[in-house]
Formats: C-alpha cells, structure tokens, sequence
C-alpha cells in the first residue's frame, strides 16, 4: 500500500487528548461534553455508527427499486393516459432528439443516485479494510456526496411544478406516480446515509494502520 | 533468584455479540422494504388476467393506449399488438381486470369500435377523439375462463346476456337483405338480421335474425315475415297505393313481420321462417298451416286449365276453403279410345267448409259425397275481372246431370266437374243477337210510322192549303197592280214622282218615311225570318230527339223502347201544337202584311218599292217553298234519327259492360286521385314522415 511505503505523519485529535467538534471543527479539550463554541454535543467516533450508515443506503436502494420500475408521470391528453417511467421517460426523450434534455434527465436521475450508493457504500467499507484511494481522497469524495445530496431532488421537483402547473381538464392532466415517492424517499435515505457517516473515522482508521505498521 | 514468571495467560477478549449493537435504524430499510414488497405484491396481485384475441387487422389498435371495455367501462387496456404464428391474423393480447376475467368464457365476444356512418344513424363518435376501443359482452354468469378469443368485425347482433330469440328466415332474393337491416313488427324495429348466407344447394339465402326481448313472444307459428324494404305502387281495385318505408329500410333492407291468424303455436329454437316478398302475399299464406291437414281429392277438367296455376284457391260459395296442390296430364282410357284430361289436386280444409273442429278425412269425404248427390261440381271460374288467373269454384248446379263421387279413385277421390261458364266471345255475340231479335222493333215502327203521318197531317192541313191561295192573291194583286191605269200611266206620273221621290228622298233623309218604309220591310223580312225559324224549329226537333235517344242509351232496352215511344208521343205532340198549328196562319198573316205594305206602296206609288217588296214576297215565297222542301227532308232525318237509335239499340248489349267498366275505371282513377292529393297532404302536414316512415 501507498500508505505504507510512505508514512504520513500526522495526529488525529482523540490522539492528541482533543475532541473534535463535527458541527463547528472547533477541537476541544478532552472530557469536554459540550462544544465550548458551538455547544453541540461532543462524542468520539463510533465505529458502530457505521451500522446506521449501511441501514439507511439499504433503504435508499430499496426505494430506488420501485422509482425505476413504476411509472413517474401519469400524462392523460384528450382521452389518452400514458405512463412513463424514469428509463421509458429518457429514451422518449432521446428518441425525440432532445439530447441535452435525456442526457441531464439522465444523469440527475440515474448516474448521480447510482454514484451515491457507490461512493457511500465505497466510504463505509474504506473505514474498515484498506482503501484504494487515501485518506484525502475519500474525504473529498464525502464532501462532494453530501453536497451534492440536496441537488438530488431535481426529478421530485420537476414532477411536483408539472402536475401543480398541468391540471387541464380533458385537454392535458398530469398525475405524479408512484416512482415520484419512491424516487424522493430514495434521495432521502440516501442523504441520511450520507449524514451518518463520521468522516473521523476515516482518519481514525489511517492511524490506526500506521500504528499496526509501526 | 529469580522470581518464576507468571504463567503467560492467553486471554481473548469476548467478542461483542454482533446484535448487541444493533442500532434500531436498522428497522427502517425493513419498513421500506417491507413497503416496497407490499406495492410490489399488490400490483403482482392485482395485475389482470393476460388474454389474447384474434382480429382480422387492427386499425386503430394501439398497445398501451387502446382500452378494453365492457358495457363502456374500461376494463383493460391493449398491451401487445402483433401477429398470429402464420401471420394470418393480427392478435392482440390485453390484460383484463382480474374480477372481469372470471366472466370471459365461451360466450365472450369482442369486436373494435369505430367510427361508423350508415343509413341507420352515426356511432362510435366518441372514438374520433379517443381513439378505437375494443368492447365486449358476455353474459353474466362466470364460467370456465379462457384467454384466447376470436374478435368479431362488427358489434354482435344478440349480445350475450340481453334476452330475445334467434329465429333463421330464408328467402330467394337477396338484394334487399343486407346485414343489420331491422327487423320491424308494425313499423317497431325489434330486432336485426345478421350476414345472409347462401345454401349449400345456392338455391336460397339463409339469414339469421335476433328478435329483442319481450318482442321475440310474438313469433309463433302464425308468424309471417315479409319483405317491407323500398316502396311500392300498386294500382288495384282498391285505387293507387303508395307504400313507403322509412329511409333506413328503403336503403339497407328490412324485414317486417305478423300474425297472420290467431291462436299460432309456439316454435322452438331454430325454426326457419320464408320471407315473402309483400304483405299480401304472407297474408296469403294463413292457409298454409293446415296444408298437411288437408283432405286430397283431385277434379279432372276437359277445358284448358291454362291460368290455374298450383296454389290458386278452391272457393265454396266465394269463402277460401283450400288450394290447388298440383296439376298434371293424365290418360283417361275411355271405351273407345284414349283420351288426355288435366288432373288438378286440391286440398280442402274440413274445418273451412263449416265441418265441425276436429274432423277428419273421412267426414269431409262423406260430406262431398252428400253435397256431389246434390249437385255440388268443381269448375273453373276468373279469379277477378282484371286478371286471367283461374281458381277452382266448387259450386252447387240445379241443372247437373248425375256424376258419382268417385271416393275410391286412384290416387285421391276424384270430384266431378262441370263446364265452366268463363266468358266467351261467340257466347257474347249470340246473346247479343238473341237481346236485339226480342227488341220490339214493330212497336217502333208503328210509332214512326204515326208520327210521319201527324207530320202528313201538318202538311195538309188547311191553313197550310191556304197559303198557296193567299200567294196566288199576292199575285193577282200584283197583276191588279201592273193592270192599273194608275200604272199605265205610271211613265207619266213617274216624273212628278221622281220629283216626289226626290222629296222624299229629302223627307228620307229626316228619317222618318224611311224608318216607315225600312219597318215595313223589316216586318216583311221579319216575317219570312219567322217563317224560316219555323223551318228551323224542325231540326231542334230532331235535335231533341237525338237528345232523348242519346238518353236511351243510358237505360235499359225496355226504357229506351218505352223512351222512345214517349219520344215518339212527344214529337206527335209537339207537331200537333198550337204553335205548329198557328204556324200557317202566321204565313198568311205575313202574306197580309206583305200585302198590306203592297197596297202602302201602291199608295206611295212607288214601283220601285213595289218591285223590292215583290223580291221580298219571292223571298218570302222561296222560304215557304223551301219549307215545303224541308218537310221530306224532315222525314228523311226521321228516318236517319230511327236508324241511328236502331244503331245504337244495337250497340247496347255489347256496350254495356264496356260503358260500366269505363264507369268503374273513371271511379278508380277518382279513388286513385285523392289518394295521391292525401298523401300529398300528408306529406305537407307531416313532412318528416317521409323520413320516418308512418
């Protein structure tokens, strides 16, 4: 391993004595139980919180199931209803030459809740075994999880505005389906997912290692 | 010394049960799961039945979009469209509402719903929008579920499930039958046909007709069917007959039916039913229904039987008792020699005859027997005037001779027959001749005779003898007048009476000698005028007589001969008058005048006046001459006028029946009028009843 041949030097804070804040990054003294700035609640990481993060990823993925397979849109014009699912959806529009429009469907509806569960799931295993990619790296990859987590809900979002917007009578009606609630509980579970992960534990796990090479 | 070392213990820590830390989060991807399996599951269990049909193609049939309904509720949708495994058919698999599915069993039909435009109205507008949609029906009864089935092209005629009855017409003609066409019971569609199809013989087209319920209780074996589309005209003894149907049956066809007589039988399933091609003609079948009752007996005929054709009818007394069954030649080897009679087969209805219910053959046969030993035979008569159609009339003769009721003939006990009494030309003209010879043509004669004898009379009358005198007294007169010295010395008064004359010329032209003079001339003119008239009332007379002869015409033989008497008396009366009397003496009273005026212009002196008056005298003269004349030719029209009534008398046997059918048929075209001025009325009050029908 990288890590190994080149050992970094470097003290986490539970080594040093100190406790660090996970609201407000402020290190506090040890046996502190309150931050002394924030006043949040001050506890060592716990690898069993890992737990909570494999919970709610499960959950997500178990609502991703029906957000695919279940029709999104329910579209009734002058008589006619056609459902659409996620997949069904993209390939209307690709086939109707709406490229960009199919390619950001696309991506913010199946390549980024995919790329979630990799790179949650990714996270959790890395605390235990040995990663790939450094320290840094995965708490970079964290960062840009749970940054992008809030910008998931862009389908959820679409569907809501459409169906307020397109209540027409008989000429056009549109019904969310029941992918709609799949698809936000899914987005939903999945940021929670994000938020239980304790990206100390990614640091505690390096010293760790280097201790056992030490 | 050293200090033994404590025993190294192996000490593992105890490994934390995995569950003790179990974080309670864990309950929630549970719930989700257990969510997600629970949507699943119940949209597993409440996904349709998948079942297949079969349609010649699939217009309009769009997978995912086209619903499947069921008494216009959707009850599925169209999943896949897409071919049979030998492309012959278009098979549309769909899934069913899991609770309909149990109901689709054997009796399930499904047909495409369309837009359709037809004689009978619009339907399946809805779908111009929409789009098509396959309906169904089955009834209501769940049965051994299938999920393959064939679709039909149009909407089933007896939907499964509506109550009614499924009854087989079959007809010769098809022209006017076409699928959907209704079926009516008086003017009240009732039901539908369905596809006609021909025989496997080719010889008659079978229909399959669905009559709705509670209507389809009407069809028993009184029941007629027959053909009520387009229009007809019939002009028959009844006038001009116009019937119309409504628009939908005069452009698809229809099929109307009734009961013929009381008391029908019911019918079971799957009885067969002709169509006949009118009204009348089903009407005329009520008979029919006891054919297979009937009693046989056969008549042989002598006489041409050309006109009787198989199905014409037996009449007793002028009631329909049965029907000419068939006619065939067959050889009657006579003592001598071989001879061909015509053998008709009649059927006879005991019932009918006035035998009571129930009786057999043996009991119509006896009672032939008794009615043929009273002079029952069966002849042949016109079955109307118009028509050259023969019906069989059994009829009691007075004057039959002895005939035998021949019950044990071979094939069917064989009715004596008897000639026919059909009118016949030489027949006709006999009877003409024998009414002309009783025509009492002496009486006649008689009265001509007498009434050229009062005209004798006239003639010779005194009055009538004086008018030469009183001419020849003219005359003498008139001699007197040449003789006169006054007019031999005419020559030398005549200059002073030209002066007069040129006096009174003057005077004339103050207008009153003149207006005396024209009067007298007038008078003079005026009385030949009248005598001339006198003439003329001769020919007025005649005139009158053509009158009374033309009236003659109209009556009876004996009438005109009595008219014609009277006419006879008439004129001898209108002779004897005392206008034809006083026809002489105002001859001679004209002469008087004339004379009169004579003595006038004497007086005037006036020769040129005397020979005008002369003229007018020789006019006056030449008139009564020319009545003179007139009296033979008087005669001679007499006797033209008799022989024209002779003509006419003559004329009246044969005419007669001509002069009443003329009647009859000037009758008819007035009956035939006013129904077309009350339809035309009809129409106007009530115009969309041209549409509609009655």
């Amino acid at each position: 391993m990288e890590n190994s041949e080149s050992p970094q030097r470097f003290l986490t804070a539970a080594a040093a004595g100190l406790a660090g804040c996970r609201a407000c990054g402020t290190a506090n003294p040890g046996g502190a139980r309150a931050c002394t700035c924030c006043g949040s609640p001050l506890a060592a990481a716990d690898p069993a919180s890992l737990q909570r993060v494999w919970a709610w990823l499960a959950a997500g993925l178990i609502a991703y199931v029906p957000a695919n397979v279940y029709p999104m849109l329910r579209t009734t014009t002058f008589g006619r209803t056609s459902e659409n699912t996620l997949i069904g959806g993209i390939a209307e529009l690709f086939s109707h030459g709406s490229y960009g429009v199919a390619l950001i469907v696309f991506f913010a509806s199946i390549v980024i809740p995919v790329a979630k569960f990799l790179a949650i799931a990714y996270l959790a295993v890395s605390v235990r075994r040995p990663a790939a990619l450094g320290s840094h790296g995965r708490l970079m990859l964290y960062e840009v999880v749970e940054f992008i987590g809030r910008w998931s809900m862009i389908d959820v979002f679409v569907v809501a505005i459409l169906t307020a917007l397109v209540q027409l009578d008989f000429a056009a009606a549109i019904a969310p389906g029941i992918a709609a609630v799949s698809f936000a509980m899914s987005v939903a579970f999945t940021m929670l997912a994000a938020q239980s992960f304790d990206p100390r534990l990614i640091w505690n796990a390096e010293s760790e290692n280097l201790n056992d090479h030490a | 010394m050293t200090t033994p070392d404590p025993a190294r213990m192996n000490i593992t820590a105890r490994r934390p049960s995995p569950w003790r830390n179990l974080s309670l989060v864990w309950l929630v991807p549970l719930a989700a799961l257990a969510v997600s399996l629970g949507v699943a599951w119940k949209a597993y269990s409440e996904r349709g039945a998948l079942i297949t049909i079969s349609f010649e193609n699939a217009s309009g049939i769009a997978a995912n979009e086209t619903t499947v309904r069921y008494r216009d509720v959707v009850i599925g949708r169209v999943e896949k469209v897409g071919f049979a495994g030998d492309l012959s058919k278009v098979s549309v698999q769909a899934r069913i509402d899991k609770d309909i599915a149990p109901y689709l069993d054997a009796d399930a039909v499904f047909w495409v719903v369309r837009p359709e435009v037809s004689a009978r109205g619009i339907s399946g507008l809805s779908t111009v929008l929409s789009g098509v949609y396959i309906e169904g029906s089955w009834d209501q009864n769940p049965g051994f579920a299938q999920t393959s089935f064939e679709g039909a092209d149009r909407p089933p005629l007896a939907q499964p499930g509506r109550g009614g009855r499924r009854i087989t017409l079959r007809t010769d003609d098809g022209r006017m039958i076409s699928e959907g066409a209704p079926v009516l019971f008086r003017g009240i569609e009732v039901g539908r046909l369905e596809k006609p199809r021909l025989t496997v013989s080719g010889d008659s087209i079978v229909v399959d007709a669905f009559i709705e319920a509670p209507h389809d209780r009407r069809i028993n074996s009184a029941t007629r069917f027959w053909d009520s589309s387009g229009f007809s005209v019939s002009i028959g003894p009844g006038g001009l007959s116009l019937d119309v149907d409504s628009i939908a049956s005069l452009v698809a066809g229809g099929i109307e039916f009734g009961s013929v007589f009381d008391g029908g039988q019911p019918v079971g399933p799957g009885t067969v039913f002709d169509v006949h091609t009118d009204e009348a003609a089903a009407r005329r079948t009520a008979f029919a229904r006891t054919l297979s009752g009937g009693v046989a007996v056969s008549v042989a005929f002598d006489e041409s039987v050309a006109g009787l054709a198989s199905g014409a009818a037996v009449n007793l007394r002028g009631v329909k008792v049965g029907e000419v069954s068939s006619l065939n030649a067959a050889i009657q080897s006579g003592s001598d020699e071989a001879e061909v009679q015509l053998i008709a087969k009649l059927l006879l209805e005991p019932a009918l005859m006035g035998l009571p219910p129930g009786s057999g053959e043996a009991e119509a046969l006896d009672f032939l027997e008794q009615a043929v030993e009273g002079g029952l035979r069966a002849r042949l008569a016109s079955a109307s005037l118009f028509s050259s159609e023969l019906i069989v009339e059994l009829v009691t003769l007075e004057s039959a001779g002895p005939a035998q009721f021949a019950r044990e003939a071979e094939p069917f006990p064989q009715l004596p027959s008897a000639p026919s009494n059909l009118p016949d030309f030489t027949a006709t003209a006999e009877g003409m001749l024998e009414r002309i010879s009783e025509l009492p043509v002496e009486e006649l004669m008689a009265q001509v005779i007498a009434t050229l004898a009062s005209i004798e009379s006239l003639a010779s009358a005194e009055s009538t003898r004086q008018t030469p005198a009183a001419a020849v007294a003219l005359l003498e007169d008139a001699r007197a007048l040449v003789t006169d010295p006054g007019t031999r010395a005419l020559p030398g008064e005549l200059h002073a009476a030209i002066a007069d004359l040129r006096a009174m010329v003057a005077e004339l032209q103050q207008g009153r000698a003149a207006a005396n003079l024209a009067a007298a001339l007038e008078k003079g003119s005026e009385a030949a005028a009248s005598l001339a008239d006198a003439s003329d009332e001769l020919p007025a007379l005649v005139a009158a007589f053509n009158a009374l002869a033309a009236k003659a015409n109209s009556l009876e033989t004996e009438e005109l001969i009595r008219s014609a008497s009277q006419l006879m008396n008439s004129a001898d009366a209108l002779i004897g008058t005392a206008d034809a009397r006083a026809l002489p003496p105002a001859l001679t009273g004209a002469l008087e005048e004339m004379r009169a005026t004579l003595e006038e212009m004497r007086q005037g002196g006036l020769v040129e006046n005397a020979n005008a008056t002369m003229a007018s005298a020789r006019g006056a003269a030449d008139a009564v001459a020319a009545a003179a004349e007139g009296l033979p030719a008087l005669s001679a029209r007499l006797e033209r006028l008799v022989a024209r009534s002779e003509a006419l008398i003559a004329s009246y046997g044969a005419r007669s029946s001509f002069n009443s059918e003329t009647l009859d048929a000037l009758r008819e075209i007035r009956t035939a009028a006013r129904a077309v001025s009350q339809l035309a009325r009809k129409i106007e009050r009530d115009p969309n009843s041209l549409l509609f029908g009655r």
